[in-house]
């Protein structure tokens, strides 16, 4: 059971891994932190679940860590607000005005 | 409950600030974010500075050895980052700043983080202070609300939050293989497999990020660029050394039994990130792209010092660390004030300082060569102990890169030199007017990165604490 989840939670990961390298548009590239984010969660429960049950630590990291995903997003959102209500899209290969 | 004091001093600063803010009658109150933030950060230096050691929490928060010195570097960094940030919320220059209080509130509350950092001692709260850390770090550098600057920190915030969600994999990775969140426990237990280099990997990849090693640097020319300059310094210097407390935990405490191994991919690191940041940096024209460059390239030399197998190595490091923060936020001190009186950010809007403000293109001078490692200044000194700890451990190779690019960075160095001393004067330069505080940051700047190199004791100090922070660790080949 703990392989099928770890596989799982490796397809997630590669999943935004992917999504990162070839999304053009930055709300979907949120998208695919937040996916690789939730693998990892995953990782965390799964092995608390299977290998160490005597503690919680592994649950407890999962609930922090999706709050902080939750807070790098909504810092994410409000730059890219501010962003958009200037350029009017939100295209990450529009954004080049800073050069060499 | 002692132990927490320094910590709790710089968050309940930030907490008054922001709640006077909401109440205060006078609408421009940052004189008042300025003061009372540098007042919490001194009482803060003060405490870690006279605290002692010990534990707390059921030993997942602890103070002991070199942690002292990783806080000071925080509490001393932001210190002279905000005597120089006061009087860019009063300039005309078009970076101006506004909010002053939510600006030093953000501040307080990424230095807590860092400090935080430093002396967790479990997965949970190492990731929570990381990202408390992390996240205000990425609103400040929006600050200004341009398109650029709003850029630079998207493409900051997406690497950031990427490289954390790698850390984070890789932080599983460990808890899956070994079933303990506490650092300590986890190292003993590891043993070599493939899984546990893939979650190495992981790390090192996350550590990258913050420490602006060489494939994971893409973020910090664009950012540093596009920041507000004191925002610039901040991370270049605070920042910088959260990631390297950061490594120095998982280094030291996770893979302390694996530390050997290490050392060629360390050593494969620093020569990439040092060269990339030498060679680029040649042809900056922007002054605060410069800075980026120069500054990716320090963080090469800094991780020299992991190559090493006795307690000078560690010491040495944080040795670097202190010297390469006082330097570089001496020169972004000249830095912030040129660009917000000048509104000018090209190194050839520098030409002529020596002839309107000599003392301030003296103590520029100052900086940059002691960034280069000259002689009596303290750059070299840190320099050299780190040189000698790669060449103990025979990498002789990683040794003659690092010398060569010394070389190559006293030729950029000294093409901001001779824009200074040598081009005539600037016809379009307007008038200066500097504060006291101001004065104050520059004068304990440019003291410290003069006399750190000359006082002996200092460099003692920070060995004898290594000595006693490595004996209650047990790592592989560490004497």
């Amino acid at each position: 059971m703990l392989r099928q989840i770890v596989l799982l939670s490796l397809f997630l990961f590669s999943t935004g891994l992917y999504g990162i390298l070839t999304r053009r548009s930055s709300v979907g590239l949120f998208i695919a932190i937040e996916m690789m984010i939730n693998a990892a969660i995953i990782n965390f429960v799964a092995f608390n679940r299977f290998l160490a049950p005597s503690h919680i630590d592994g649950q407890v990291m999962g609930i922090f860590a999706m709050a902080l995903a939750a807070a790098e997003v909504l810092v994410g959102m409000a730059i890219l607000v501010m962003l958009f209500r200037q350029r009017k899209n939100t295209d990450i290969q529009s954004m080049n005005s800073l050069k060499h | 409950m002692n132990i927490f004091l320094p910590e709790l001093t710089v968050l309940a600063t930030g907490l008054i600030v922001l709640i006077y803010d909401l109440f205060a009658i006078k609408k421009d109150n940052s004189k008042f974010s300025t003061y009372f933030s540098l007042l919490g950060l001194i009482l803060a230096f003060v405490l870690v500075a006279l605290g002692d050691s010990g534990q707390a929490l059921g030993g997942r928060f602890a103070v002991e050895g070199i942690e002292p010195w990783f806080k000071l570097i925080f509490l001393g960094s932001s210190i002279l980052t905000l005597t120089f940030t006061a009087e860019t919320f009063t300039s005309k220059a078009q970076e101006k700043l506004n909010h002053p209080a939510e600006f030093h509130t953000m501040m307080l509350f990424s230095i807590t983080g860092m400090m935080f950092l430093v002396s967790s001692r479990d997965l949970i709260s190492l990731y929570v202070s990381l990202e408390l850390a992390t996240i205000p770090l990425f609103l400040l550098a929006a600050w200004t609300k341009n398109i650029r600057s709003g850029e630079g920190s998207l493409k900051y915030l997406l690497s950031g939050a990427l490289a954390s969600a790698i850390l984070l994999y890789g932080f599983g990775l460990l808890y899956g293989l070994t079933g303990e969140m506490s650092l300590a426990q986890i190292g003993p237990k590891l043993t070599a497999n493939p899984a546990l280099w893939l979650a190495a990997g992981m790390v090192l990849a996350g550590v990258g990020f913050k420490l602006t090693l060489f494939p994971f640097h893409m973020w910090a020319p664009d950012t540093y660029e596009s920041a507000p300059t004191s925002i610039t310094a901040f991370l270049s210097v605070a920042s910088k050394a959260a990631g390297l407390a950061l490594f120095f935990q998982l280094y030291y405490r996770v893979f302390s039994t694996h530390t050997l191994s290490f050392q060629f991919i360390i050593s494969l690191f620093a020569a990439a990130t040092m060269t990339l940041g030498n060679v680029v940096a040649i042809k900056q024209k922007n002054i605060k792209r410069f800075m980026a460059y120069s500054a990716i390239s320090q963080a090469g030399y800094l991780m020299m010092g992991f190559l090493g197998t006795s307690h000078e190595s560690t010491a040495s490091i944080i040795f670097y660390l202190l010297v390469y923060a006082l330097t570089n936020l001496t020169a972004f001190a000249v830095i912030v004030h040129h660009t917000h009186n000048q509104d000018d950010e090209s190194i050839e809007g520098l030409r002529g300082l020596s002839l309107s403000h000599p003392i301030l293109a003296l103590i520029f001078m100052i900086a940059l060569f002691g960034l280069a490692g000259i002689p009596p200044l303290s750059g070299f000194v840190g320099k050299f102990f780190l040189f000698s700890v790669a060449a103990k451990s025979g990498y002789y190779w990683l040794v003659t890169i690092a010398a060569l690019n010394s070389t190559v960075s006293l030729y950029y160095y000294l093409r901001i030199i001779r824009q200074m001393y040598i081009e005539p004067l600037n016809p379009q330069e307007h008038p200066m007017k500097s504060s006291g505080l101001f004065k104050m940051g520059l004068g304990i700047g440019v003291l410290g990165s003069v006399v750190c190199g000359l006082i002996p004791m200092i460099y003692e100090h920070i060995d004898t604490n290594t000595i006693e922070w490595l004996s209650t660790l047990h790592v592989l080949g560490m004497k």
